[in-house]
């Protein structure tokens, strides 16, 4: 082995820079010929293949659920069609006929697949990827079969760069993009899944090299996803850009983007416990504060004293930062034992959040606040810090009578002398009337918050939990796009801030988008933190504008999706 | 009973439609079949055929049911094959 600083090239697939160690993983697992085994039982074979069957679709089932939730929906879908293939009758004939010719099973599903993987590596267009789902389907039957799971890809160690000739979607998506530093193959293109998973994971990728990757095993590696460079034996400045280059570099400092605008990026928090990964996150400030945790799980309400020392310990977390309280937000899928809640047919169409904090939980919620002005009178909050928003808003009176009370627990508040601080307000944004209220709210509240979750359900009309409407609960659907636009622009003509606190904010790729449209405030679970804080810096805001338009015009969620691909492929080529 | 369809789905009978087409067919009680113009029928419970078609957006489908599903398969597949679907 030699030290030299050598240079490959291939296609890079990811916007990413990663520096670690080379680890030969293999051909094409299932390629290879195994030795001639003796005389077989094709009963005793055709079983192991039934059962080989059944293992591989409940594989194919968690690497279904994994990707759709690590990944998205789209990506997800791919397991579907593994799934059919696995079952497919011309596939599944073909191989109990070869075992029942005399074939071992693993041989005979290694025939079996061979003439259609063929077929369709010469076909044109999208069509040859379904080379790669056919050797996918291949390789779990053939693993199971053979007992020889593949490297354990999930656990790899930190710091390794995955050699490989191929790699299939399914390994893709078990690879843990926080030990992985990245991958190369010798196959593959831009437009694979296993380039899109690569992609939605972060981790940077080049395939298409055509060097003899065996060799690079034990090498330190550079792997610019960017470039589609790989750099063996880099240099000490390369690793040091290499490892810079990851996002996993926390920023403390607020982010901003190329010509100057500052982007709240802000930590959602369940707990207490939540508190100091924010922090080590980077997060600015608290952009949601879910209050229900001091609610659950008890046979009586937590008093004012201990909700006033805990909401104390999130605004000292974050003295020089916003902490956004969420006051309790409840309803009939989450019942509290102490608290009247009837079953209903649609809690989330029912009784929830704001609604019941005006009426039957008034007195929890006058206290809830006198607790927090108070939290926020006893760390000195002079304004800036203590933020307070109301969830479940559906109507301008509602918004009214929220703030009615809350004047009244400040004027209570005052008349005992009691130390207490006046705090922002604001309205959360996630029902679509509040959303066309988003004017009307913003002139009596200081800033609006859009929940993307609820705000997708109650748009498109599909419950988050319910898997069969999945694709539907997805908020670049141009109808939730639109609103956003017009909550944006309402809440800035009233001179409102306007944050995002659903799971949309904490997405990089969306980020781009986000800012586009003029988003104030991002906040997120702390974890994404880094990478969008990263992603903020790299962005010009008329560029993003034009971004945002442009999905604006798109007619589907689909013509949406592509147009942000295509952007961020034209932002990795560097045009 | 048979209906010709014309594919929407941007990327053809890709992934995802392919593997909706052979689903439905699974669930409904029909012998279904497919066909493009320069194509002999293919069974559409099979996802290898239905891929192997490599039928691309735009292009027309002849969808062939034979069973007493047999209208609702076709329903049912004229749906998938011209929802814009997106893949990727």
């Amino acid at each position: 082995m030699t030290d030299e600083r050598r240079l490959l090239e291939g296609i890079g697939v990811s916007p990413r820079v990663g520096f670690g160690t080379g680890r030969w993983i293999g051909e094409s697992r299932a390629e290879t010929e195994n030795p001639t085994t003796d005389e077989v039982d094709p009963a005793v074979e055709q079983s192991r293949y039934e059962s080989a069957r059944e293992v591989a679709h409940d594989s194919i089932d968690r690497d279904r659920k994994r990707a759709l939730e690590r990944i998205g929906e789209n990506e997800a879908s791919v397991f579907e069609a593994h799934r059919e293939f696995l079952t497919d009758p011309q596939l599944t004939d073909a191989i109990e006929t070869a075992i029942d010719d005399g074939e071992p099973a693993p041989r005979a599903v290694k025939s079996a697949f061979a003439d259609p993987i063929e077929q369709f590596e010469t076909m044109d267009g999208p069509m040859a990827e379904r080379a790669d789902d056919l050797r996918d389907v291949r390789d779990r039957l053939v693993r199971t079969l053979e007992g020889t799971d593949n490297v354990a890809l999930e656990s790899l160690p930190s710091g390794t760069v995955v050699l490989a000739e191929r790699l299939t979607p399914s390994e893709t998506a078990r690879l843990d993009p926080e030990r992985v530093a990245g991958f190369i193959t010798q196959t593959g293109g831009r437009t694979a899944h296993t380039a899109i998973f690569a992609r939605s994971l972060g981790i940077p990728a080049v395939v298409g090299i055509e060097a003899e990757l065996a060799a690079l095993d034990g090498e330190p590696l550079l792997v610019d996803g960017e470039a589609g460079t790989v750099i063996v034996n880099p240099t000490r400045q390369e690793q040091r850009m290499a490892t810079a280059g990851v996002a996993q570099t926390v920023r403390s400092e607020p982010a901003e983007t190329r010509d100057g605008q500052e982007i709240e990026v802000a930590a959602n928090v369940g707990t207490l416990a939540d508190l100091e990964p924010a922090r080590e996150h980077g997060a600015d400030g608290i952009g949601l504060f879910r209050s229900e945790f001091l609610f659950l799980e008890r046979t009586d309400p937590p008093d004012e004293a201990s909700q006033r020392t805990a909401y104390r310990q999130a605004l000292e977390a974050f003295p020089n930062g916003r902490v956004i309280f969420r006051t309790l937000d409840v309803g009939g899928d989450k019942p509290i034992s102490y608290l009247d809640m009837p079953a209903e047919g649609n809690p989330f169409l029912g009784e929830r959040g704001i609604r019941r904090s005006l009426e039957q939980d008034r007195d929890l919620f006058e206290q809830q606040l006198r607790a927090l002005c108070q939290a926020g009178g006893a760390v000195g909050d002079d304004g800036g810090t203590l933020s307070i928003m109301f969830p479940m808003i559906t109507t301008v009176e509602e918004c009214e009578a929220a703030l009615s009370v809350l004047a009244d627990v400040l004027e209570g508040l005052s008349e005992t002398g009691t130390p207490a601080a006046r705090p922002d307000v604001g309205v959360m944004i996630e029902t679509p009337s509040a959303a066309l209220l988003a004017a009307e709210l913003a002139d009596r509240v200081d800033f609006l918050s859009i929940g993307t979750n609820d705000l997708t359900q109650y748009v498109m009309a599909a419950a988050r939990e319910n898997e069969r409407v999945a694709g539907l609960h997805d908020p670049l659907h141009p109808p939730v796009l639109r609103l956003l636009e017009g909550v944006v622009a309402d809440a800035h003509e009233q001179n409102a801030w306007v944050g995002m606190c659903g799971e949309m904010a904490g997405e990089p790729r969306y980020t781009p988008l986000l800012v586009g449209l003029g988003f104030d405030e991002l906040s997120m679970s702390a974890v994404s933190i880094p990478e969008v804080k990263d992603r903020v810096s790299g962005i010009d805001t008329a560029e993003a504008e034009e971004l945002a338009e442009h999905l604006l015009e798109c007619h589907t969620r689909g013509e949406v999706t592509a147009a942000l691909e295509r952007w961020s492929a034209g932002v990795q080529e560097g045009t | 009973m048979e209906r010709t369809v014309t594919v929407v789905p941007e990327a053809g009978l890709h992934a995802r439609p392919a593997a909706t087409v052979v689903q439905t067919v699974n669930q409904h009680e029909a012998s279904v079949q497919l066909a493009t113009d320069g194509s002999e029928p293919v069974p559409a419970n099979s996802m290898l055929a239905v891929s192997g078609l490599g039928v691309a957006t735009g292009e027309q489908v002849r969808v062939i049911a034979d069973g007493p599903d047999a209208e609702s398969v076709l329903d049912a597949i004229e749906a998938i094959l011209s929802s814009p679907l997106e893949e990727e």
